[in-house]
């Protein structure tokens, strides 16, 4: 469930409200359209479900709508998605076939509504080929990649360019992701909903009640890491580095996350993962279901420590989560990980399961520190990482386009 | 004696379009040949953009020369400098690269960063829009400060420094007019440091400054 714009005013503060009304009273009525692949589990399914109401909420005709695609269609963006993560995969013309016919498809279904908006914004590479069906589209159209593609596998990040390159900007989550196109790239960190089951606050009862249903030991220091179960998330890093751990102090790991519709691989990654664990009775593995945003929360607050030991990451959304309820995060040297976690500030970056368990040690021996860690943190993502600002810069983005020409002052 | 508008800002960043410097050689030749509005992002406007970090130095050049190269010498001399007191951009970028080129003499290796810690060229668009909000008298900008937006902090208190009278804020040009009475309140405003300040803390020490019963 959606919450209305007024109820962030007591986390985020009257102006930050005022002034995001101010902002959509320019685009009163205005028809705004995100399409992307898959309508729950993962970081985009999430933002999309708050900012398109949040847009409503502002008088903008904000519209969301997801592409339908078969199994061959997700294995191959899959294997896009893992191209321009800097994984070398094998893509044939055929896979292109696939991506081509998918998106045909899809273009024909949201026809009236693509053609008819006065933005389209296209989330990720899944939905990217669109555009080419809408030659005489009457609206600007923006391509926005959620991915770490700083690095990309050059062969795929090629072939994707050129369906990229004819759209009116780009968004990057980071400088460090953004690619040569011959169009304005704009930076646009992602956020978090401080309102929704995932960030809320949650009762001390109904923490104790997931931390028994999880068999976890509330005398016993707590690692946490939450991710889909995906290789670039290194879990069975993070098995090594608590197993460091363990040698020296007690401690138990909890590695927990859903999947998506939108990822085939899961399944694979998750057995290698239960192999790598052993039966150890301090690991806890458990695939969650795409909506157990309230047992996710649960699980980051009644962590000690937050992990996200991923060797690519797009933001890494989880981390600003486990900062906003107040924990320090060990975070893999990777992507929007490099922005969040700043040494001895907010956490520590960390490149190897051994550095990772040197944080661990760290962090569970220095109590005031970690303590003092999680004060400075809740307070940086209040100020720049919750979805106000946000959905602010989108706003800002859209009258940017509207006044034409980039200059770098406009007045509405 | 005319109303003070109060006026809000938000700001987008985006890519340049120059290369990235992956050395302090290649820094020093993007920022000679840069826009000016590249040179004005990276020292007045770092503010107003999302941050994780609280950095020893308030512009982009000096932060990278401490994190990326490992040149606290550089990041030192780099991160004194005031961009609000120098008379032009030109001005300011010719004592960037002046100090830029003094630290390339003293040096006999160029210093790199690692890949992945570049430094990034961007500029920024800012949208600027009344709020509708009007005050006509000085005590009426204590309750306005409180209700203003980062914004409307940057723009009247930082981005107003850029427009005549240049170098002035808008809450001390306006309240100039309002005879000695206020005198203290805008000798307060000029000497307000700032350079360390958050938007959210700079909204703070204005609210103090205007609190300070010892100023009337």
């Amino acid at each position: 469930m959606h919450q209305a714009l007024d109820e962030y005013e007591k986390i985020s503060g009257t102006p930050v409200i005022e002034q995001l009304r101010r902002l959509g009273d320019r685009l009163k009525g205005r028809k705004i359209l995100h399409v992307n692949s898959t309508a729950e589990g993962g970081g985009v399914a999430e933002i999309l479900s708050w900012m398109t109401p949040l847009m409503q909420d502002l008088g903008i005709d904000a519209n969301w709508m997801v592409i339908e695609g078969s199994k061959e269609f997700f294995n191959m963006t899959k294997s896009i998605h893992n191209g321009l993560q800097g994984y070398p995969v094998v893509m044939h013309k055929r896979d292109w076939e696939t991506y081509i016919d998918v998106n045909r498809h899809n273009a024909e279904k949201l026809r009236p509504l693509l053609q008819e908006s006065d933005f389209v914004v296209i989330h990720d590479p899944q939905p990217a080929a669109l555009l080419q069906w809408f030659p005489k589209r009457r609206g600007k159209w923006i391509w926005r990649a959620h991915i770490d593609v700083s690095h990309p596998f050059r062969p795929v990040w090629k072939s994707l360019r050129s369906f990229v390159q004819a759209y009116d900007a780009s968004i990057f989550s980071m400088a460090q992701f953004a690619q040569l196109l011959p169009h304005p790239q704009y930076i646009i960190a992602p956020s978090i909903d401080p309102l929704s089951e995932k960030n809320i606050d949650l009762d001390v009862s109904e923490l104790e009640e997931i931390r028994h249903r999880f068999g976890l030991d509330p005398a016993v220091p707590t690692l946490v890491q939450i991710s889909r179960f995906d290789r670039f998330k290194d879990p069975v890093g993070v098995i090594k580095a608590y197993r460091l751990v363990a040698r020296v102090k007690p401690i138990q790991l909890v590695l927990a996350g859903g999947g998506a519709s939108d990822d085939p691989e899961g399944s694979e990654v998750l057995k290698e993962v239960m192999e790598e664990a052993e039966k150890d009775p301090n690991i806890h593995v458990h695939l969650l279901p795409a909506d157990a945003h309230r047992t996710v929360n649960a699980l980051q607050r009644l962590a000690d420590i937050i992990i996200q030991k991923s060797t690519r990451e797009g933001f890494g959304l989880t981390v600003t989560e486990g900062l906003w309820k107040g924990k320090p995060v060990i975070g893999g040297d990777a992507g929007g990980i490099r922005l969040q976690v700043i040494d001895h500030y907010t956490g520590f970056l960390v490149n190897t399961p051994e550095g990772a368990a040197h944080r661990i040690r760290f962090l569970l021996h220095h109590r005031e520190r970690r303590m003092q860690m999680s004060r400075t943190a809740k307070e940086f993502v209040r100020e720049n990482f919750l979805l106000t600002r946000h959905l602010r810069e989108y706003l800002t983005l859209i009258l940017t386009l509207l006044s034409g020409e980039w200059k770098p002052t406009v007045v509405v | 004696m005319s109303g003070f508008e109060i006026k809000d800002c938000v700001l987008l960043s985006l890519m340049s379009g120059m290369p990235p410097a992956f050395n302090l050689r290649e820094l020093r030749d993007r920022i000679a040949a840069c826009s000016q509005d590249v040179l004005y992002h990276h020292f007045c406007e770092t503010t107003l953009v999302a941050s994780f970090d609280y950095p020893d130095y308030r512009n982009d050049f000096a932060v990278w020369a401490s994190k990326r190269l490992g040149d606290k010498v550089l990041a030192e001399r780099l991160g004194i400098i005031d961009p609000y007191s120098r008379s032009s951009l030109e001005d300011l970028r010719g004592e960037v690269l002046d100090i830029i080129d003094e630290r390339l003499s003293e040096q006999t290796m160029v210093s790199w960063a690692r890949m992945g810690h570049e430094f990034y060229f961007m500029k920024a668009t800012t949208i600027i829009f009344d709020t509708g909000e009007r005050i006509h008298q000085p005590e009426e900008l204590l309750p306005a400060i409180r209700r203003m937006s980062n914004g409307s902090i940057y723009f009247h208190f930082l981005e107003a420094r850029r427009r005549p009278p240049v170098g002035a804020d808008d809450f001390a040009a306006w309240l100039v007019a309002f005879g000695p009475e206020w005198q203290p309140y805008v000798e307060a405003l000029s000497g307000l440091d700032f350079y360390f300040s958050t938007l959210s803390q700079l909204k703070r020490q204005l609210i103090e400054l205007f609190e300070n019963q010892n100023l009337s």
